[in-house]
């Protein structure tokens, strides 16, 4: 299958050349480099002659490593000059797939450029020998359509900023849509749910207000709230939502607001709870407390008892 | 009625009414053993509720024909009852129940005026008073242009003097129903909207004014009439919208010919959102401050149901101060800002609206 492994100069390598790269691990190759110092190079990297130059297929951090150790040579195994693009691609995938499992975004890579030579009934199909694991055909599908995405797409699933389900959501927009997406989530770290909630919020909001949507992504609040360097992402994701849903629910959210204000005006400390109707939808406002002493319950009471004189009291119950 | 495909059921009598149902569509029918054919014809589509539409199944109803209205717990219904003569509809609102109330939707008629009027003679010869109406799962005038039903319905109506039929519409379908001797005992009831509404929502409706003249002709005709602002959507000053589609109800129209007004927020089942967006991608109508009702239907934040009310309500009773006016489904502290009162009682809304058939339809007023 390959020709007999063999010793080449680093320098034969092409290390420019990524196009079989299928994982997206960025890790340091310091601890690899000592052990093939001490242990030698057990496996050989995969590598496709072309002209002058090698391409790496497999062995990307084996190679790095031999540079680290200031290496010139390496011994690499070598596909036969008449080998496909198709074959490279599958011993790209198979070696990393083998290894261990694949991540989402590897996934997404190793999809997409398989794509080009299979259908995705074949991809289905080949499934558990090409990915050691068998794949779905909705799940193809929506890895190839994810795939599809702008580039910062990929690397912000890598990075766990864009999750496929909101990836599959947002790749059904217009471009100018999608590129506002990832700048957000390139700022943001926030759950699924809270992101596919980013998502329809911005789309409902502009659909609503008739709003071109890079202009609601350029406007001074988005741009302040998503660019600060000094907030964290996390901070940055609970501001852009109550900012999103103050947009989207102007009414629900002033509501909320006062009454809230209300409710505080009254000063009944920690202790109790006071609880408007869920949504302002009901009529029954709720009040709860904990007493494990007769004084602390008499106290509560009292703590009450002056709240009935708050004026605040009577504008929560007629605002 | 634009009808593509015409599926009937292969053990119907060939009946005038059917034979005349088939003269008036101009389509070639299918005669089917089994209902299936119909689902999966429909559900094969790209588009099934768009399929639907264009799809008419001539069967029988294998259910009640007689129903209660199905309303929620918590908020007060009016308690009407439906006369179950046929499912769906032609026209295409963007906001409409029945694209995700049936699965699959099928354009329905059921066939059988005898049963129908057989069923109707045992409502009749009740000491009650009831109102009726069809246009609950279909548009009660849909099926004017091409089937007997209607004016069947208004005829049948006419002989006795305890129910009041009515026929709810966003049609102006009315021609076969104004040289009728209905004897009082039709209200003809149009849905309404703002112009804005009807053009972005009411796909392959009549427009406002058209149902406005219609409701003139009716009228002239000795028809009682009765009008349903349902769904009122809330947008930037639709307010002043809602105000100018009363202003012109009264242009021409006279306040003792309305029977009733019903007034209603736009509240959806969840799952119609998603329809919605997939078969009406420039609507906007689910964008508006919407909160999970306590039936579990998404309905307008309670403030802005109460401010649109208010204006509405007032405006009609600057026109029309005894017009009978009520809320469908809406709960206690709409009705008390709102209104004033609140029917608190069991029925208590249901008797009120009895009453005003009563006095606008010359029924039995013993039996209140």
């Amino acid at each position: 299958m390959f020709n007999s492994p063999c010793e080449i100069l680093l320098s034969d390598i092409d290390l420019t050349d990524d196009r079989y790269q299928m994982s997206f691990e960025e890790t340091s190759v310091a601890f690899l480099a000592r052990s093939i110092k001490e242990t030698g190079l057990m496996c050989p990297p995969l590598v496709r002659p072309t002209n002058n130059k090698c391409i790496i297929i497999s062995g990307f951090n084996r190679i790095r490593a031999q540079l680290y150790n200031n290496e010139t040579k390496i011994i690499v195994n070598q596909t036969p000059p008449d080998t496909s693009d198709y074959r490279c691609l599958l011993h790209a995938i198979t070696a990393l797939a083998f290894q261990r499992p694949l991540t989402h975004a590897e996934l997404i890579r190793c999809t997409g450029r398989l794509s080009f030579f299979l259908e995705k009934e074949q991809i289905v199909q080949k499934s558990p020998a090409i990915f050691n694991t068998e794949l779905n055909a909705r799940f193809v599908e929506d890895l190839i359509t994810i795939g599809a995405l702008p580039d910062p797409a990929l690397a912000l699933i890598h990075l766990g900023n864009l999750t496929l389900n909101t990836a599959k959501k947002i790749s059904v927009c217009e471009t100018g849509m999608i590129n506002i997406f990832l700048k957000i989530f390139s700022q943001i770290k926030a759950s699924s749910s809270k992101q596919l909630e980013i998502i329809q919020y911005i789309m409902e909001i502009v659909a609503r207000d008739a709003i071109d949507p890079t202009n609601f992504f350029n406007a001074k609040e988005i741009q302040a709230l998503l660019f600060d360097e000094n907030t964290a992402p996390g901070i940055k994701t609970t501001l852009l939502r109550t900012y999103l849903f103050e947009r989207r629910f102007p009414t629900i959210f002033k509501t909320h607001q006062r009454v809230q204000e209300k409710i505080s005006a009254l000063k009944l400390g920690g202790n109790i709870k006071f609880l408007p109707p869920e949504n302002f939808e009901g009529q029954y406002y709720g009040i709860s407390f904990k007493a494990k002493r007769y004084d602390e319950f008499a106290a509560t009471v009292q703590t009450l008892h002056t709240a009935l004189s708050n004026p605040a009291l009577k504008d929560i119950f007629h605002p | 009625m634009k009808i593509d495909t015409l599926f009937i059921d292969k053990d119907l009598p060939l009946t005038f009414e059917i034979d005349y149902l088939i003269s008036k569509l101009k389509t070639v029918p299918q005669w089917i053993d089994d209902p299936s054919s119909v689902y999966n014809f429909i559900t094969a589509a790209d588009d099934p509720i768009s399929k639907a539409k264009k799809t008419l199944y001539i069967t029988r109803n294998k259910g009640a024909v007689i129903r209660e209205c199905p309303g929620t717990s918590y908020y007060t219904c009016c308690d009407y009852t439906i006369l179950h003569a046929g499912t769906f509809c032609t026209m295409d609102c963007s906001y409409c129940i029945l694209q995700a109330y049936f699965h699959p939707p099928v354009l329905q008629y059921f066939a059988g005026l005898e049963t129908l009027g057989h069923t109707l003679e045992k409502m009749f010869s009740k000491n009650k008073i009831f109102r009726i109406g069809t246009g609950e799962y279909t548009d009660s005038l849909i099926w004017e242009k091409v089937s007997l039903l209607p004016e069947f319905l208004v005829n049948t109506f006419a002989r006795q003097n305890n129910c009041l039929l009515e026929l709810k519409t966003k049609t102006v379908n009315i021609e076969s129903l104004l040289s009728l001797d209905h004897n009082g005992k039709t209200v003809i009831a149009w849905s309404l909207n703002t112009p804005d509404v009807i053009r972005s929502e009411e796909k392959g409706t009549a427009s406002l004014t058209a149902r406005l003249e219609a409701a003139r002709i009716a009228e002239s005709n000795g028809y009682r009439l009765a009008f349903h602002f349902d769904p009122l959507v809330i947008y930037p000053d639709c307010a002043r919208h809602y105000k100018t589609v009363i202003q012109q109800i009264f242009e021409y129209v006279r306040p003792e010919s309305i029977v009733w007004i019903s007034i209603g927020t736009f509240r959806f089942m969840p799952k119609l959102k998603q329809i919605i967006e997939k078969r009406f991608n420039r609507s906007t109508i689910c964008y508006g401050e919407f909160i999970l009702g306590l039936d579990n239907k998404m309905r307008y934040f309670k403030p802005l149901r109460i401010a649109l009310y208010k204006e509405i309500i007032s405006c009609i009773k600057e026109y029309a101060p005894d017009l009978m006016v009520y809320f469908c489904m809406e709960d206690q502290e709409v009705w008390e800002k709102c209104m004033g009162f609140f029917p608190k009682k069991e029925g208590e809304l249901g008797r009120l609206l009895d009453k005003s058939a009563v006095t606008h339809c010359h029924l039995n007023s013993r039996l209140l």
